[in-house]
Formats: C-alpha cells, sequence, structure tokens
C-alpha cells in the first residue's frame, strides 16, 4: 500500500465518485493538470464507491452528495472517516449547512480549475498533519433533515447491504459496534445505540435496556420474573432484557 | 361632481321622474282651476326643485349612515335640511306663481300656490326625504360594488404574486447542474456544450414567458417539457429515456401554464436521478369527452430517502388546477411497487 501520508512529493492517489458522466469528466480534466495526482477510479455510484475505497485504499474522495441508492453521506456512513474526503454538491441546503457546520471542505458545482486546486491544496495539508476529518459529525447533521431514516447500510468487506428498517428485529450494543439483527441474521455496524435511536423512528424503535433497541411491531409479550426484573419476548421466541426506563418508556407507547 | 348631474342619459331620467311627480301632484293638488295653468305651475317647480333634492346626495354623504353614525344627529340634520328644502320649495312657488299669473293673464298660479301652501311645503319635505333615503341606496350599492371590485383586484394580485412565485420555481439544483455540465462540455465537445446554452436559454425564457398566461396551448406546453427533458438527457445520458402518447385532439386544447413540467421535473429529479440505472419517463395525454387527461409515469426507488419539503410541488400546482380549473380533484399521484404515476384531470377547453 503506497499510502501518501507524510511524503510530499508521493502523488496523490484520488477516487472520483459522481453519477454524472459529465461531472467526473470535468473532474478529471482538471485533475489532469496536477502530475502529482493520480486519478485511481472513477465510480459512477455510492456501491462502486464503497468498493474502490474498501479495494484501493485513496488518499482522497471527491465525492458527490446527491447519487441514486447510496448518496455521498451513504458512502461516509459505510467507510467512516478512514479517507479525507472533498464534497462536490450542486445545491442542497441541508448538506451546505452540514459542511459549514463541521468546516469540511466542498466543491459547488460549477467550480473552476482553481477552486479545485485550492481544495486539493487544503486535503494535502490534512494528510500532512494527520488530522480526521469530522466526517461522522456531518454525516449526522446533514440526516438531521431526512431523519427518521427508513433503511440501515452495513458494509461488509467491500459489498454493501441496504436493510429496510422494518426487516430489522433488534439492535445490540457490542463495544463500539452496534449488531443487527433480522431474522434470526446479525450484521455488525460501526455505530453507537444512541446515534441510531436519535435517527430512527421513535414510533417504531424504542430502547428497552442500554444495550437493546427494539423494533416495537416485533414485542409478543412482557415476561416479569420474581426479581422485579422483566424481559421482552420476541415474535420469534427471543428473549431480551428491559431496564427500568426501558419500561416506563415501552408503557408510554403501548 | 353628482353622479346624476354628471351624466346626461341619467339626468334626463331623473328630470322626467320629476315631470311625473309634477303631473301626479297636478292630480292631487287642482283645485278648480284650469289643468293648463295648474300644470304650467307645478312641473318646472317640481324640475327646479329636483336640483334642490340633489343636495340631499351632499348631506347623505356627509352624514353616511354607517355603524357610527349617530341616529340622533342624522334625524335633527334631515329634518332641518327637509324644512329648509320646503322653504325654498314655497319660495319658489311663490314667485313661479306670480310669474304664471303674469304669463297667463289670470290669478290661477297664485291662487293655488296660497290654498295650498301647506300640503305643497309638507309635499317638499316628504319629497327631500325620498331624495335622501335613495341617496343612501345609492351610496350603499357603490359601496358594495367598490368593495367587490377591491375584492376581485386583491385576488389579481395574489395571483399574479403566485405566478411570479411558479417563474421562480425555476428549480436551482437544475441550474447549477445544467451549468456544471455546460462547463464540462466547453472542452471535450464545444459543440454540444452550445447547444446545451441554447437550449437552456429557450427552457428559461418560455418558462418567463408562458408563466404569465392564464392560459397556453398544450403544445407549447409540451415543447418547453421537450426542452426541459433535452437538457437532463444531455446531464444523465442514457440513465434517461422518455416517450410520449399524445392524442391528436391534446394539441387544440388550452392549459394554464407550468402544469406538466412540474411533473416531468419531479419525474426526474425523485425518479430517474434516484436509479441507477435510470428508467423511461412515459407522458401521455388525451381527451375523453370534455376532459383532458395527463398522465406522468416513471420508475421510482421506493426505499429512497424523501427529504422534508418534497411534495411541494405537487400540492402547488394541485391548487392551481382547482383555482384555474375549477376542480377538486386536478392532481392524483400514487406510487405503488416501483412506479411513480401522477395524473392531471381537468375540463377541455379550446
Amino acid at each position: 500500500m503506497t499510502g501518501a501520508t507524510g511524503a510530499t512529493s508521493a502523488p496523490l492517489r484520488v477516487i472520483v465518485v459522481d453519477d454524472e458522466e459529465l461531472a467526473r469528466r470535468v473532474l478529471c480534466e482538471f485533475l489532469r493538470a496536477h502530475a502529482d495526482v493520480t486519478v485511481v477510479a472513477e465510480c459512477a455510484n455510492g456501491f462502486e464507491a464503497v468498493k474502490a475505497v474498501s479495494e484501493l485504499a485513496p488518499d482522497l474522495l471527491l465525492l458527490d452528495v446527491q447519487m441514486p441508492k447510496l448518496d455521498g453521506f451513504d458512502v461516509i456512513d459505510l467507510i467512516g472517516n478512514a479517507v479525507p474526503v472533498v464534497f462536490v454538491t450542486a445545491f442542497d441546503s441541508f448538506a451546505l449547512r452540514a459542511f459549514e457546520m463541521h468546516a469540511v471542505d466542498y466543491l459547488m458545482k460549477p467550480f473552476g480549475a482553481e477552486r479545485l486546486t485550492a481544495a486539493l491544496e487544503r486535503a494535502r495539508e490534512r494528510i500532512r498533519s494527520k488530522l480526521a476529518q469530522p466526517l461522522r459529525a456531518v454525516v449526522g447533521a446533514a440526516r438531521a433533515a431526512t431523519a427518521p431514516v427508513n433503511r440501515i447500510l452495513i458494509r461488509d468487506r467491500s459489498n454493501v447491504h441496504v436493510i429496510p428498517v422494518e426487516k430489522i428485529d433488534y439492535f445490540e450494543s457490542q463495544d463500539d459496534y452496534v449488531a443487527i439483527w433480522t431474522g434470526g441474521r446479525s450484521y455488525l455496524k460501526e455505530e453507537t445505540l444512541g446515534e441510531l435511536e436519535r435517527l430512527l423512528s421513535p414510533d417504531r424503535f424504542i430502547r428497552i435496556h442500554r444495550r437493546y433497541l427494539l423494533n416495537i411491531t416485533r414485542l409478543a409479550k412482557i415476561e416479569q420474573s420474581l426479581t422485579e426484573s422483566r424481559s421482552a419476548i420476541l415474535q420469534d421466541g427471543t428473549e431480551l432484557p428491559i431496564s427500568k426506563s426501558g419500561y416506563a418508556r415501552l408503557r408510554e407507547i403501548l | 361632481m353628482h353622479p346624476i348631474l354628471g351624466n346626461g342619459r341619467r339626468l334626463l331620467i331623473y328630470l322626467l321622474a320629476w315631470v311625473l311627480v309634477g303631473a301626479l301632484l297636478t292630480v292631487a293638488l287642482r283645485e278648480d282651476g284650469p289643468w293648463l295653468i295648474t300644470l304650467a305651475f307645478l312641473i318646472p317647480l317640481c324640475l327646479v326643485f329636483g336640483f334642490v333634492a340633489l343636495s340631499a346626495g351632499y348631506i347623505c354623504r356627509a352624514f353616511p349612515l354607517d355603524v357610527r353614525a349617530r341616529i340622533g344627529n342624522l334625524i335633527v340634520v334631515h329634518l332641518v335640511a327637509g324644512t329648509v328644502a320646503g322653504g325654498i320649495w314655497i319660495a319658489l312657488a311663490a314667485a313661479w306663481a306670480r310669474a304664471v299669473d303674469w304669463l297667463s293673464n289670470s290669478t290661477g298660479g297664485s291662487a293655488l300656490a296660497d290654498s295650498q301652501a301647506l300640503p305643497l311645503f309638507m309635499v317638499a319635505i316628504l319629497l327631500f326625504w325620498l331624495a335622501a333615503v335613495c341617496h343612501y341606496l345609492l351610496l350603499a350599492f357603490e359601496a358594495s360594488r367598490e368593495a367587490e371590485s377591491r375584492t376581485l383586484e386583491l385576488s389579481l394580485t395574489a395571483r399574479e404574486a403566485e405566478l411570479k412565485a411558479l417563474r421562480a420555481q425555476i428549480d436551482p439544483h437544475f441550474m447549477f447542474n445544467s451549468l456544471h455540465s455546460i462547463s464540462a462540455l466547453t472542452t471535450s465537445d464545444p459543440v454540444a456544450a452550445r447547444r446545451m446554452c441554447l437550449l437552456l436559454a429557450d427552457f428559461l425564457r418560455d418558462t418567463l414567458r408562458l408563466g404569465s398566461n392564464q392560459r397556453i396551448p398544450f403544445t407549447e406546453e409540451l415543447q418547453l417539457v421537450d426542452q426541459f427533458l433535452a437538457i437532463e438527457q444531455i446531464r444523465l445520458g442514457a440513465r434517461l429515456r422518455v416517450t410520449q402518447t399524445l392524442d391528436a385532439a391534446v394539441a387544440r386544447c388550452l392549459v394554464p401554464p407550468l402544469i406538466l413540467q412540474p411533473l416531468v421535473e419531479n419525474a426526474v429529479l425523485h425518479g430517474i436521478a434516484q436509479l441507477i440505472e435510470g428508467g423511461t419517463i412515459s407522458v401521455v395525454a388525451q381527451c375523453a369527452g370534455p376532459m383532458l387527461t395527463i398522465t406522468v409515469t416513471n420508475p421510482c426507488d421506493p426505499d429512497r430517502q424523501r427529504s422534508r419539503g418534497v411534495g411541494l410541488g405537487l400540492e402547488l400546482l394541485r391548487k392551481r388546477l382547482t383555482t384555474q380549473c375549477g376542480v377538486t380533484e386536478g392532481l392524483r399521484a400514487v406510487e405503488a411497487a416501483g412506479s411513480f404515476c401522477a395524473t392531471i384531470h381537468i375540463p377541455v377547453v379550446t
């Protein structure tokens, strides 16, 4: 792996992501003028982008925000903040607000070669100083506009799973990860239960326990044991603990 | 200027009414004097008094019958005005009686004026009050007409504002993306770049132009949609495909401007652009009897993230169809199984 970190002379390995062929074309044309930049992949959608990032480990992502199926924020949701990003957008007030709020770099279409050069300069600076971008916060701020989310994205190496929220039975917190349980299977996602709770519809997903976020439609019954503690029995027979505050939340909604 | 004095026809009708009053008075007040003298005495008197009675209009304007009017004041004002008018009438009658005497070489005029002085005075007061009542009615009628025209004016202003808003609705997203495409084409394909510039200019010009009309030929709306789709096709490439099925009869229809364009724009923005493989937008327009039906169908991603504010365009269009075509169910939008279908159903206007 030939990471550019540290070495100033090493070429910057860039992935260009945009669903419009013309938009990719103009970016690549501008980038050709930079001898120290190599475009290692051009991606026409988010799936290709996630795959390319996994396989090529680029130094920088030039990422369009508005794309089909997986938009720019979904891509960040899946790849985390491992790769510095310069966002590209035509006009999206929510996205722009999120970028401004967290001071991440972005290009507004249409942009000129000079503007791109300046963005590349700042990206290099960031890579040299090894400063991570607050990308999760950007996604959180941008998603606040579209919440509640109606699907969960999971990356499995270079593959992406899109799980509609109604197919999810419950979420289980596991250290830095969240296990997403659906039909007896589970997927791991680097995420906190609190963040998920904030993004999902509060009418459907209830935090029944510090470690569990339950899809209320899966609840079959609540069992009370002798020791005052309660547990939720799901339709498939799974038993989950209910905390005191979790029980209060459940009672409120039922 | 008094509304009656300002209009010759009205003045003539008004004076004819006073001639009639004079004739009625002649029948009522004639004693044994000759008809001709009584008529000659009363009709000119009534005609002159007609002008005196017009002054009631100024009094009515000065003391309007509205919620703030004090009834006591009104009564006093009209009692005084009526008495004064009666006095004027009696004085006029006395003077005219002498003239009639002199002209007819008799004493018929002054005999009548003397013997009927009190009835004449009472009649004058009543006539003056009648004139006041008529003036109040006229004022009320004027006020209601003014209110009506004000309402009409307001609704016209509102409609104009709506159209202005409509024209400002040109999606900034569409504009910036199109400009970016042009920027990309300038070096790689200058001919295509110029073509797109011209398409964009035509589209903007036509949107502004058509938006200011109440009704436009449906063919013009279709042309606007074609321009829009041609631009989007350059941007989205093979992802955007279009089919059109049009009845020959729809070419003659007149429709409110910008009713199909927002639907097609939605179909691109929320439909085709959200699909990796793209899809086909189908536009169907047909006349069935008295109704024009326009349908836009496009594939869509049922799992797409829906941001807030989506659906406002459809809501606005629905309202416009209600106010401009008088239909409550002018627009139906249905999404099912990855397909979105919007239907406009409005009366045919040719």
